[in-house]
C-alpha cells in the first residue's frame, strides 16, 4: 500500500523556490499497477522517490507499506527501502564492477540483521535471477548484457527482499518494443501476486497494462 | 548493515577498481615495509649494543676523587664508613665495595679437564677484583658458593665477564691461534692453576709465590671486562698475607631503586667528594643516544611515508568516490543508511591497508632476512656481531599491518564523509 496525502514538494532555484509538487494525494492499493503519465519535467520521479523514502525533502503524509515516513531516522527509512520497496529505473543502475548475480544479491547483503549468510543470499538471487530467465546469465558484468537483460537484472534485485511494494521509473524506457513488452507482463503478474506496483512513464503500451492511469501536470494529479 | 554486508560491498568495489586498489595498496605496502625493516633494524642494533655494553640503568660507580678534598666535605677514602654513608643515600637500595688485587697472580697452564692448545711457555697476568658476594649473587651459578675458601682450603672461586669470553672468541683466540672456549655457562666449574705472587714484570714478582686454583663460579656482566672477580674476603685475606694493608676500596658500586633515582644520587655523591666513574654508563648511553636517534629519524621517515600512503588513498578514493555518486545513490535506494555508505568506503581504505600492510611486512621480513644473509657473508666474525641485526617481535607484525590500515582509513574518513552525504534522490533523477 502506497498512500500520499497533501504532499508538496519544491526545489530551489537560487532564492526562488521552484514548486514540483503541489497537494499530491494518492493511493495505491496492493494487486494495483498503477501508471502515472506525464511530460518530461512534471514531477513523476520525483513523486516516486518521495513514495519510495529515498526523498526525504517534502511536506505531507506519505505512508508505504503501512509505516509512515515522518519523522523516521536515515536509518529506519534505508531499512524500510530495504525490506519493503523495490526500485526499478530507466538507466538499469546496475553496478557495474558486479555480476549479474551480485548485483540481485546486494539488497539481501544490505540486510541490518545479517540473519541470512551469504550463501543463503546468494541461493535467493540466484532464483531471483532465474525467475527473470537470467539463469545463465548470473556471472556476466552488465557491460555484457542486452538492455532487455539489464532491466531483468534490476527486477531481480529489486524483487529479492520480497517487497511489498515496486516502483518503476521508465522501466521501459530504455528498451525495444519485445524486451519492454516482457517486462510490462512481469509487472503485471506481480501486480497480480499482490504487489503494489507504481510505474511512472510516458509510454502508452505500459499506461495500457496499468490498471489506473493517473496525469501529473504542473505537479497536480488528474 | 552487518559487517559482512559492509565487508563484501567493499570487496566487490574494490575488485571493480583493481588498478586503483592496486596503487593504494602499494603506497600502504611500502610504508609499512619502510616503518617495519626500519624498526626492526633499529632494535636489532639496539639489542646488540646493550650486548656490546650491559650498562645497568639502576648502578652507580663511585669511585675516589682524583684531588681529594673529601676529608672536609665528609668524602676522600672509600672506606667502611664511607661505605656506610653512600649506602644511605637516599635512593640507594645497596652499596657494594669492590677492591682490586695487588698481589699478582700469572696463569701458565690451561684449565684442567678443558682440551686447549695453551701456546707453549705463555704466561698469563691476571688482573682480579674483589667484589661483595651481593653485587655478583645472581650471577653465581646455582650449587656453587662465591665465598672466601680460606688459606689451605679449596679453590677460589671467580667470576668472569661474559663480554670477555666474546671479545676472547672472536679477537684473542683466532690472534694467538689456539682454541675457542666452549659456549656460555659450560665453561662454569673449569679450574685454572696460576700462581699467586707471580708476576711477569720484573720485579713485581712477591717473595712467596705458591699454586693455587681459580674455579669458574658463573658469568656476570657486573665484572669488569678485563679482570676476573673473586670475593672480596679473599682479596682482604691475600693483602694481609702480603702485608699489603688496603688503604679504602677502590670501587663502590651504587644500586639506585629506580633508574629515575640516578642522578640524584650521583649530585649527592659528588657533594660528599667522591667521584662517578661513567665509563661505561657514558658509552651505552652514547651508543644508545646515537642508535635511538637514528632510529627515531628513520622511523620518522617511515612515519611520513605512510602519512603519504594515506594522503595518495585519501586522494584516490575521494577521486573514486565523486566518480561513483551514481553507483552509491543505488546502493542507498537498495537499502543503504548514509553511515553504511560511510562504513563501505572505510572498509574499502581498511581492506586496502591491511593488505598493503600485510604484504609490506612480509616484504620487510624477507628483506630482514636477506640482509642478514648479506651480512654473513660479508662481514668478518668481529666480538658481539649479532646473528641478525634485526628484532622483530610480534607487536611489529602486528604495527605493520596496523599503523598503514590506520592511516588508510584516517585518509578515507573525507571520501567517506563526502559518500555519506550523497543525496540518493537528486542523484538518481
Amino acid at each position: 500500500m502506497i498512500r500520499l496525502a497533501g504532499v508538496t514538494k519544491a526545489f530551489r532555484d537560487g532564492d526562488r523556490p521552484v514548486p514540483v509538487l503541489r497537494g499530491i494525494d494518492l493511493e495505491v492499493r496492493p494487486g494495483e499497477l498503477v501508471a502515472i503519465v506525464g511530460p518530461s519535467g512534471s514531477g513523476k520521479s520525483t513523486l516516486l522517490y518521495v513514495a519510495g523514502a529515498l526523498d526525504r525533502d517534502f511536506a505531507g503524509e506519505v505512508e508505504v507499506a503501512g509505516t509512515r515516513l515522518a519523522g523516521l531516522s536515515p536509518r529506519a527509512r534505508a531499512e524500510l527501502r530495504n525490506r519493503a520497496v523495490g526500485f526499478v529505473f530507466q538507466s538499469f543502475n546496475l553496478l557495474a564492477g558486479m555480476s549479474a548475480l551480485e548485483n540481485v544479491m546486494l539488497p539481501g547483503m544490505l540486510r541490518r540483521d545479517g540473519a541470512e549468510g551469504t550463501a543463503a543470499v546468494r541461493a535467493r538471487a540466484a532464483e531471483a535471477l532465474a525467475a527473470v530467465g537470467l539463469a545463465d546469465k548470473a556471472r556476466a558484468t552488465p557491460a555484457h548484457l542486452s538492455g532487455g537483460e539489464r532491466q531483468r537484472v534490476a527486477i531481480a534485485r529489486a524483487l529479492l527482499a520480497r517487497p511489498q511494494v515496486l516502483l518503476a521509473d521508465e522501466p521501459t524506457g530504455n528498451l525495444d518494443a519485445v524486451s519492454g513488452e516482457g517486462i510490462i507482463q512481469l509487472f503485471q503478474r506481480m501486480a497480480a501476486g499482490g504487489m503494489t506496483v507504481l510505474v511512472v512513464t510516458h509510454e502508452e503500451r505500459v499506461s495500457e497494462a496499468a490498471s489506473r492511469v493517473l496525469h501529473l501536470e504542473e505537479g497536480r494529479l488528474r | 548493515m552487518s559487517a559482512r554486508g559492509v565487508f563484501w560491498i567493499a570487496r566487490a568495489n574494490l575488485r571493480a577498481d583493481r588498478k586503483g586498489a592496486l596503487l593504494n595498496a602499494t603506497a600502504a605496502c611500502v610504508g609499512a615495509a619502510a616503518l617495519v625493516f626500519i624498526l626492526a633494524l633499529g632494535m636489532g642494533v639496539s639489542q646488540a649494543a646493550r650486548r656490546m655494553f650491559p650498562a645497568d640503568a639502576r648502578l652507580v660507580e663511585v669511585i675516589p676523587a682524583g684531588v681529594a678534598l673529601g676529608g672536609v666535605l665528609g668524602g676522600g677514602r672509600l672506606d667502611d664508613a664511607a661505605v656506610a654513608r653512600l649506602g644511605r643515600l637516599p635512593g640507594v637500595e645497596q652499596a657494594w665495595p669492590r677492591l682490586s688485587l695487588r698481589v699478582p697472580v700469572a696463569a701458565s697452564r690451561p684449565p684442567t679437564g678443558l682440551d686447549y692448545n695453551w701456546p707453549p711457555g705463555m704466561t698469563l697476568q691476571i688482573p682480579v677484583v674483589g667484589v661483595a658476594p651481593g653485587l655478583v649473587q645472581a650471577d653465581v651459578r646455582a650449587g656453587r658458593a662465591f665465598a672466601d675458601p680460606g688459606p689451605g682450603g679449596g679453590p677460589i672461586p671467580v667470576l668472569l665477564s661474559r663480554r670477555l669470553l666474546e671479545v676472547y672468541d672472536k679477537t684473542i683466540a683466532p690472534a694467538w691461534n689456539v682454541r675457542r672456549l666452549p659456549p656460555g655457562l659450560s665453561i662454569v666449574g673449569l679450574q685454572l692453576p696460576v700462581r699467586v705472587g707471580f708476576s711477569i714484570v720484573p720485579q713485581k714478582t712477591e717473595d712467596r709465590v705458591y699454586e693455587a686454583r681459580l674455579e669458574l663460579a658463573g658469568l656476570s656482566d657486573r665484572v669488569p671486562l678485563y679482570m676476573l672477580a673473586m670475593p672480596l674476603d679473599t682479596v682482604r685475606r691475600l693483602h694481609r698475607e702480603y702485608g699489603k694493608p688496603d688503604a679504602g676500596y677502590t670501587q663502590v658500586t651504587l644500586l639506585a631503586r629506580r633508574p629515575d633515582d640516578v642522578p640524584a644520587i650521583m649530585a649527592a655523591v659528588r657533594r660528599m667528594g667522591f667521584s662517578v666513574d661513567e665509563g661505561e654508563r657514558s658509552a651505552a648511553e652514547r651508543v644508545g643516544t646515537v642508535v635511538a636517534v637514528t632510529t627515531g629519524a628513520l622511523a620518522l621517515l617511515a612515519g611520513v611515508m605512510c602519512a603519504l600512503a594515506a594522503l595518495a588513498i585519501a586522494q584516490s578514493l575521494s577521486a573514486s568516490v565523486r566518480g561513483r555518486t551514481r553507483e552509491i545513490a543505488v546502493l542507498e535506494a537498495v537499502g543503504a543508511a548514509p553511515a553504511d555508505v560511510r562504513a563501505v568506503v572505510l572498509a574499502e581504505a581498511a581492506l586496502v591497508g591491511l593488505v598493503g600492510g600485510a604484504v609490506g611486512t612480509a616484504l620487510a621480513v624477507v628483506a630482514a632476512r636477506i640482509a642478514d644473509a648479506a651480512a654473513a657473508r660479508a662481514l668478518p666474525d668481529f666480538p658481539f656481531r649479532p646473528d641478525t641485526f634485526f628484532a622483530l617481535p610480534p607487536w611489529l607484525v602486528v604495527l605493520g599491518v596496523a599503523v598503514p590500515a590506520a592511516a588508510a582509513v584516517l585518509g578515507a574518513l573525507a571520501p567517506a564523509a563526502f559518500a555519506a552525504r550523497i543525496d540518493p534522490a537528486r542523484t538518481l533523477s
